[in-house]
Parts: structure tokens; C-alpha cells; sequence
């Protein structure tokens, strides 16, 4: 016989004000089975929850209903409370009354009633409840880490100094992302390489970290715990571990001057087999078939491979596959600049002399196709007088994206600032919405541009560029001084906006996370769970969640590596047992359960006889992936899965408790 | 009576499967208790095979079998269908109740069925007005997948449009939802609860129906309202984005509910919003099991 508890809360005057709570508290002592009915101002308080506490123990309880705030709040406070007391925490169950009730209705007296009801519901649903456990799933102790820039290497360090393995896995022929392609960093000025070369090397040296480069994720199955991932190294034709990176087969190579350096934005050549950068990690080279003219030619040039003193290149290596098992995963998957074609006016592409801003990073750059001398890219020339212009692209819903890339406000003010420095007597320009520099030191630094360095700011958007006379001629608005303005200058800097990194939406399709509209990965909470994705075990970190800096990227990246060292802290994962489970008895092995299931957590289950033979094939649930999120059981014509804690029995229940 | 060549070939066909012990066991049509009736028939020795017969009689759709434990139990079978009915072991194969392995496709090329109705009383003619009205809409006279074709020696159905197939559904979505609540009460009142609709039907396939389920009681089992709309509307959904429109159901139905009203207007509801039309392709995913971000939300408001 069910002896039930039912708790009203005031929630201060939250519900109160809007539901009769002593109403509801009187309807609830009606109902058979009640055997305790209360109303408390604060049912959460340490007071509400004893008395809550008290109640369980003197009537001995068989289950609580607590009429009060969404179970999101409070529902796991009540529970501990239950347990403590020797109930089955599922054997508590919340009727939402004031996000569902007091919060979005006015009539005191039709809210008590649907109040009532939804009480109602609660205290035939608790009758049927059955004690559920909790599934442990047992962990993997290792991580994979999918991108080798900052945010990746920084979640890799960490998690391999708290003694876990990782795999960190990065498409490009070196680890370093973006960071690396930056010259100095706002607002320190401290150079980009300088602070991350020594990360990329510990990474590489690090025992825990096994490193793939020129490495792509080719298939994600599994779940928190036990993922298995298939990872693609695609065919360096340089045997890695013979490579001693001196240089001699891209010295041979005879492909001088023929294909544009990725790495530096097309400002410079490379050979076929190349190594992106000087200080790349591993500084071994990569053989780029598309261009190879021994790939070209039907194998005749091979200057490469006569030049390499321990003969480490391999022209018949193929892709290999290889398969990892790790216990949770860090999509760090990074950004991409926008396309600025949209922007015709500008002349991108057109006017060799208009370059976007990572193009001037890299024109900066001490280690850039100009050795860190701004040259212009048309003559070579030192510019004198540069124009650059923010919000290419962000903040623009009509031809860009809506949103503020975040970082250009700052980058512009250190272009600006690095350019007179470098360039005594030089001016620069700068067309903006508004200044964001909200972090710590940023304000001071965009000012000391201004001010001490003298780049004029223009409140106002460009309308045209165009060349004349050896000079880019940009037209915009001062809409401070409400003038047109028209400036010649020697260069145009574009802040274009920032994109998620291509492709990346095919690997969050492939892990089962979500992403918005733009492709940036989505937080479990924006708020709340910054460091997590949808899915248990997939953590995120850096621009693959949007534009942010390398403070905010290093950030995420060690928030992925804790979320994860405390996961592994534990022996065995807990997952709710509010999941599916299925009649096999009655399970015609039709799986519309399994085509509709978004987290592959429907498997194929064959019973057997005692000799072995196969007498049914039903559906199977792994705990591990499901959710509880109930599609299956909507897709069931003979209805053989249920969601524990909310089986068929009770949603009936609580239907028919409405009926009158 | 002699053997038509439809039936020498068919017989043909059928002997080879069952010598070579590619099939063990052919379910197909033979002569039944009159000239204008036919009746399944389930061989299994070669010697058999002089009863399978085929005509514009051969109304049952024989795919219903495939679902049954008596005749799953002879593994590899053949099986005599047109192409409405072969749609059904499409359907079945997709839905992981059929192995395509396991079944060898004798397909019927088919230009319409008799009513049975009009062949009780002596018509042998296949016209636009003595065929069922699937057979108005069918546009697989020849079966979309099959192991081996018959073809027909039937000429071909000409439809001048005078008649309607299934004109009901269009002034049915004319009318107001009360009047369609209406016309469906006064149809469903008629129901008796005999389930003959559900056992006709070749995708009826739980082994425990849900209107077996007696904990909780979801559909009523008393042929009343309201359990006789719940079972019948249940069952319409069940079978949307499913149904083939063998049209057994309404066949089978003792009380003469127009069940295939229901049904071609949820297929015809699905191909609009989905462009899905079930049993065609045994590769295609149900339309139900798949989630597009192209589906129709407009539902949303």
C-alpha cells in the first residue's frame, strides 16, 4: 500500500502569491494514499528539507511529491534528502508549480486548480514508481584531443600532466592552429611564436601525448567512457621517425616558386615537400602529391629522396587507419577567416595591396615571407600610410554574419600600433562601429594606439576602394564629424570576421554534438556548462564555440582537461536509470527505435537457445549512450520500450488522474 | 481447362525454385470454390506446382503470409505477387521482417483486379469500372522488384477518367471538421472489433498488437466509442508513411468501413509533405525512422 508524502512550497512569494498553497495542500490529503500532506514556505531550506527528512522517517514514506520549483533546481537537493532517509531517490517526483504555474498565470484561482492537478498527476505517477539504480559505465583512462592549436595543446598539457594519456590529433602537417601565424599578442605584445613554440614542443616530448599530424578523425562511435575512433594519418611519404629535419629534400625540391604557402596566406612559394613553418612541430616534412612532380611525372623526378641522407622518403606510402579507445574527447577544432568576396567594394583579390588581417600578421611576422619588414605585396614597397577597416563581415546580418568576431577591435589597435613602430612617420587609419576592448589591459592598449602612437580612429564604415595612381583611395564616412572622408593609402588591412573552421560541422555530426546555425559548437549550457557538449564525454574548447581570445581559448582548453581529469578520477561513470529498456517478449525487431534514436544507443540483440542457435533478434539499449529522451518509445507500434521512471503505466496514471 | 501461358510459365518458374531446393516452399494463387474465386495456396513438393494459377481474380494480397511463424519456419520461399502486393515484401524487407535473401520475387505483371464483388455475379472483364481503385492509381503494373517476371497476357487497362478512384477523400477534405468527425463516427460505429482488418493487413506485424496491451488499457476493446475510433485511428497511424494500399484491410472488413479512404489519404498526405511513397525501394529508409532538416515545420508556430 502506497503511503505518500506530498510537500507544497511557498517558494517564498514566488508560488504563493499566484497558487493557493493551502488549497493544494488540502486537495492533496484528500487523495488515497496520501498519508501526509504539508505546505513550507522554503521546502529547499535546510528547515524544509528536515522536516521533508522528518516526515519520510515518522511516516515511513513510501514516496515524496514535492509540489515546487522545475526539477532542474531542486529535484537532486530532494533526492539526497529521500536517500538519506533510505528511499530510492526516484521515488521522488516534482510537480512543477511555478515555472509551469505561478510564473505564467495571473488567475489565482484557475492557477491553484491546474496547481492541483499537476499534484495530482505526481502522487499517481509516485504510486507506480519502481526503484531504479543507477547504470556505471566503466572508463577508458584516455583522451583524444581534435586540434593541435592552442586550446588543444593547452587541454592535451594539462590532461597529460594530471597522468592520463592523450591522443592529440591536428589536420595540418604541425601542431601551432592560428596561434602560431600571429606575430605579436595584444595587449603584451609578447610574441606569438616565442609563447607558443615551447607549448608545441612539450607537447610533442611529452610522455602521455601521443601526437598524429596531417591526421583527420575518419569515424566517432561509442560513448562516454569507450569511444571508438578511427583516425585517417594520411600519406606524409616522410618516414616520421627516420626524419631529422634538416632541410636537404626541400632544398632539392625543384618546385621552387610554384605553389603558395598555406601557411602564410599565399604571401609566399613553397616546394612540393615542405614544412609549413621553420619551428614546426614535428619538424618533419610533409610531400604534397598534387603538386609533386614525381607524382606528376610518372615517378621520373626523385631529387628529394637522392638528397635525403637517411633515406626516410617513402613515395609508395599509403593512408593509414588507426584505431584508438578513449574515455572522453576535446573538439578543439578551431576557426577559419571569413570570405570577404560579398565585400566587391573593397577590392579583395583585386588590389593586391588590400590583405586581410592574418595576411598582415604574417607580413608582421619575423618568421613571414618579408622577415617581419612590412613590405607591400604588389612592389614591395614600405607602405606609409595604411588604411584598416573592422567588421569585415561581422556585425553585418545583411552580407555577413550577425555576430562580433570579438578579437578584430584588438588586433586592428596592435596592427595599428606595431606599424608605427616598425614604420616611423607612418599613419594609420582605422574605420569602426564600435571599440569592444572589455579585458583586462585592453582599453589602455587600444588608448595608447590612439594616443601614443597616433593611428586616427574613424567612427563609420567604408564604401569604396579603388586604385589610382599607385594609391588605394578609400572613401568612407566620419559619422562623429558627419564629413565624407577620403584617404590615399599605400595599404588596406581588412579585419575580416571569424567563421568556424571548415568542416567542422561534419565532425560534430560524426561525435553527436550540436552546433548553432553558424556551425560553432554548442555549450550543454551556456552558462553553467561552458566546458561541455551535448553529449556526455565531449568536451569543447577554444574558437570551434565562437570568437574568443588566446587567453579565453587557453582558458577553455585547461576547463576541457579538468572536466575530464575529474571524470577519470572516478573508477566508473554513474548515468541516470532513467533510460530506455525494451520487452523482448514483445519486440518484433522492426528498429524504428534505432533509426530514430539520436545518440546510437539501440543495438541489435540476438536471443539464443542452448545450442546456440538464434531464436529472436530483438533491440537492445546501451546504457552507456542512452539519454531517457523517450524517442524511441514514441516510434514503438507494440510498444516494447519504455524509459524507466517514466513507463507506460504511469503516464497512463497520471492521464486518468485528470479524467473526472 | 487448359493452362494459359501465364500459368505454364508461373508453373515453370515455380518447379525450377523448388527442385533446385532454391525456395522450400511457394506461396501463390489456385482455383478456388467458383470460377471468379481464388484462393492462397502454399506448395511445397514440385510435383505441386500444377495448381498455381494467375488471373485477374487473384485478388489477395499473398505478402500477409510472409509475416506468419508457420510459414517463416520454411526459410527460403518464394512467392506469386503484383505489383501492389510486391510492394509490401519491399516494405517488409525494409523494415527488417523480411531477409531479401531469404525470398525469390515471382512478380505478376498485372493491369487490374476484379472487384470481387462484380465477379461474384459473373463479370470477367478487367475495365475501369470493374477494378478496384487502387488499381485506377497503380503505377506498378509491372512489379518494381522481382527475380523473375510473368507477363501478362491481359490487355491494357485504359482509364478515360470518368471514374474517380477514391473520390470520397476529396470531399471529405472538404468538409468542416465536425462533419468529418461526423462521417467518421458513423463509419467506426459500424466496427465490430473483429481485427480482420489488422490480420488482411501484410504490415501488420507485432507479434503483440498494441491493442493487446492490457497494462495500461490504452485503446478500448469493447466495439464502442470511443475505443473504436481510438483502435482505427491508431491503426491509421501505425500504418502512415507504411501502407502499400493493397487495400486488404477494407477487403477483409466484415462491416464495410472504407479503409483505404483513410489510408490513401495519409499516403497521399505523406508523399506531399515528404515525398515518400512506401515499398518502392528496399534501400530507402522509412520516412518515419528519418529525420531531415528539409522536413516540413510549419507546424511550428
Amino acid at each position: 500500500m502506497s503511503r505518500i508524502g506530498v510537500f507544497v512550497c511557498w517558494c517564498g512569494s514566488n508560488i504563493a502569491s499566484t497558487v493557493d498553497v493551502e488549497k493544494v495542500r488540502e486537495e492533496a490529503a484528500k487523495i488515497p494514499g496520501v498519508v501526509s500532506a504539508v505546505d513550507y514556505k522554503y521546502m529547499c531550506s535546510d528547515p524544509g528539507q528536515n522536516s521533508l527528512r522528518n516526515v519520510i522517517k515518522e511516516k515511513n514514506l513510501t514516496g515524496v511529491v514535492l509540489a515546487a520549483c522545475s526539477p532542474h533546481m531542486h529535484e537532486n537537493t530532494f533526492r539526497k534528502a529521500a536517500v538519506k532517509e533510505g528511499l530510492n531517490p526516484y521515488f521522488v517526483e516534482i510537480a512543477n508549480i511555478r515555472e509551469q504555474v505561478s510564473w505564467v498565470h495571473e488567475d489565482k484561482e484557475r492557477a491553484t486548480a491546474k496547481a492541483v492537478d499537476l499534484m495530482k498527476m505526481m502522487v499517481e505517477k509516485v504510486k507506480r514508481d519502481k526503484p531504479i539504480e543507477d547504470v556505471r559505465v566503466p572508463l577508458n583512462k584516455k583522451a583524444l584531443v581534435i586540434g593541435g592549436g592552442i586550446s588543444g595543446i593547452q587541454a592535451a598539457l594539462d590532461i597529460a600532466n594530471g597522468g592520463v594519456e592523450v591522443i592529440l590529433v591536428e589536420k595540418e602537417p604541425s601542431i601551432g592552429g592560428r596561434m602560431i601565424q600571429l606575430d605579436e599578442t595584444f595587449p603584451t605584445l609578447d610574441c606569438s611564436s616565442c609563447i607558443m613554440t615551447p607549448k608545441m614542443v612539450e607537447a610533442n616530448q611529452h610522455p602521455n601525448i601521443k601526437l598524429y599530424t596531417y591526421s583527420e578523425i575518419e569515424d566517432v562511435s561509442g560513448y562516454i567512457g569507450n569511444f571508438k575512433v578511427k583516425i585517417k594519418k594520411k600519406a606524409r611519404s616522410v618516414v616520421e621517425k627516420d626524419c631529422t629535419g634538416c632541410g636537404e629534400c626541400w632544398n632539392a625540391c625543384p618546385m621552387h616558386k610554384n605553389v603558395k604557402s598555406e601557411f602564410n596566406l599565399n604571401l609566399s612559394e613553397r616546394t612540393a615537400i615542405y614544412v609549413p613553418f621553420p619551428q614546426a612541430v614535428p619538424l618533419v616534412p610533409v610531400l604534397d602529391r598534387s603538386v609533386c612532380l614525381h607524382f606528376k611525372k610518372g615517378g621520373k623526378c626523385q631529387k628529394c629522396f637522392d638528397a635525403c641522407g637517411p633515406k626516410c622518403i617513402d613515395f609508395s606510402m599509403q593512408d593509414e587507419i588507426i584505431e584508438e579507445t578513449v574515455g572522453a574527447i576535446v573538439a578543439a577544432t578551431g576557426y577559419d577567416l571569413m570570405e570577404t568576396s560579398m565585400y566587391g567594394e573593397y577590392g579583395y583579390g583585386k588590389y593586391k595591396d588590400v590583405v586581410s588581417g592574418l595576411q598582415f600578421e604574417r607580413l608582421l611576422s619575423a618568421s613571414g615571407p618579408t622577415e617581419g619588414v612590412i613590405k607591400r605585396p604588389s612592389d614591395g614597397k614600405t607602405p606609409q600610410t595604411i588604411v584598416f577597416v573592422q567588421c569585415v563581415g561581422s556585425r553585418d546580418p545583411e552580407k555577413g554574419v550577425p555576430y562580433c568576431s570579438k578579437v578584430c577591435c584588438m588586433y586592428t589597435a596592435k596592427h595599428a600600433k606595431l606599424f608605427a613602430h616598425k614604420v616611423h612617420g607612418s599613419q594609420s587609419y582605422v574605420f569602426y562601429i564600435d571599440i569592444r576592448s572589455t579585458s583586462k589591459g585592453y582599453e589602455e592598449f587600444v588608448r595608447g594606439t590612439m594616443e601614443q602612437d597616433g593611428a586616427v580612429y574613424l567612427r563609420g564604415r567604408v564604401s569604396k576602394i579603388y586604385e589610382d595612381n599607385g594609391k588605394l583611395i578609400v572613401k568612407g564616412a566620419d559619422t562623429l564629424s558627419g564629413n565624407q572622408v577620403e584617404i590615399a593609402a599605400d595599404m588596406v588591412v581588412l579585419a575580416t570576421g571569424v567563421i568556424p573552421k571548415k568542416g567542422s560541422d561534419k565532425l560534430a555530426q560524426m561525435l553527436g554534438i550540436s552546433y548553432d546555425k553558424y556551425g560553432f559548437l554548442t555549450e550543454s549550457h551556456p552558462k553553467l556548462r561552458p566546458a561541455e557538449s551535448s553529449t556526455a564525454g565531449i568536451y569543447l574548447a577554444g574558437m570551434a564555440q565562437g570568437p574568443r581570445d588566446i587567453p579565453e581559448s587557453v582558458v577553455s582548453g585547461s576547463a576541457a582537461a579538468s572536466k575530464i581529469l575529474g571524470l577519470f578520477s572516478k573508477s566508473e561513470y554513474e548515468v541516470e536509470g532513467t533510460i530506455s529498456s525494451v520487452n523482448e517478449a514483445t519486440c518484433v525487431a522492426c528498429f524504428y527505435c534505432q533509426r530514430v534514436c539520436a545518440y546510437n544507443a539501440i543495438t541489435r540483440k540476438e536471443i539464443k537457445d542452448r545450442s546456440g542457435n538464434v531464436v529472436k533478434v530483438v533491440a537492445s539499449v546501451n546504457p552507456g549512450l542512452c539519454t531517457g529522451c523517450g524517442a524511441c518509445v514514441n516510434a514503438c507500434f507494440s510498444k516494447s520500450i519504455d524509459v524507466k521512471g517514466f513507463m507506460d503505466d504511469q503516464i497512463y496514471a497520471e492521464i486518468k488522474s485528470l479524467a473526472v | 481447362m487448359a493452362n494459359t501461358k501465364t500459368d505454364e510459365k508461373l508453373q515453370k518458374i515455380a518447379k525450377d525454385l523448388l527442385e533446385s531446393g532454391e525456395v522450400n516452399l511457394i506461396i501463390g494463387y489456385t482455383k478456388g470454390s467458383n470460377p471468379q474465386r481464388m484462393r492462397p495456396v502454399f506448395i511445397t513438393k514440385p510435383e505441386e506446382v500444377v495448381k498455381l494459377t494467375f488471373s485477374s481474380n487473384a485478388v489477395q494480397d499473398l505478402a500477409v503470409f510472409l509475416k506468419k511463424q508457420e510459414v517463416k519456419k520454411y526459410g527460403k520461399i518464394g512467392i506469386t505477387v503484383k505489383g501492389c502486393d510486391e510492394k509490401a515484401v519491399n516494405a517488409l524487407i525494409q523494415e527488417y521482417q523480411l531477409s531479401r535473401d531469404n525470398i525469390k520475387i515471382i512478380g505478376m505483371q498485372c493491369n487490374g483486379v476484379i472487384k470481387q464483388s462484380l465477379a461474384d455475379k459473373g463479370e470477367t472483364k478487367v475495365s475501369e469500372t470493374t477494378v478496384y481503385d487502387k488499381c485506377l492509381i497503380c503505377q506498378e503494373h509491372t512489379p518494381v522488384l522481382y527475380d523473375f517476371l510473368v507477363e501478362t497476357e491481359e490487355p491494357e487497362l485504359s482509364i478515360s477518367g470518368n471514374v474517380k478512384p477514391y473520390a470520397e477523400i476529396e470531399k471529405l477534405e472538404a468538409m468542416s471538421a465536425e462533419e468529418k468527425n461526423a462521417y467518421w463516427a458513423k463509419e467506426f460505429d459500424k466496427c465490430i472489433k473483429c481485427y480482420a482488418c489488422r490480420q488482411a493487413c501484410p504490415l501488420c506485424f507485432c507479434s503483440r498488437c498494441i491493442v493487446e496491451k492490457n497494462m495500461p488499457q490504452w485503446i478500448d476493446t469493447n466495439s464502442e466509442e470511443p475505443g473504436n475510433a481510438q483502435w482505427n485511428l491508431i491503426r491509421a497511424y501505425h500504418l502512415s508513411g507504411r501502407c502499400i494500399g493493397c487495400g486488404e484491410c477494407e477487403r477483409a472488413c466484415p462491416v464495410n468501413i472504407p479503409l483505404m479512404l483513410i489510408n490513401e489519404k495519409m499516403a497521399r498526405d505523406v508523399y506531399n509533405l515528404f515525398g515518400y511513397k512506401s515499398g518502392l525501394d528496399i534501400n530507402a529508409k522509412p520516412v518515419f525512422g528519418v529525420f531531415s532538416e528539409n522536413d516540413f515545420n510549419d507546424f511550428i508556430k
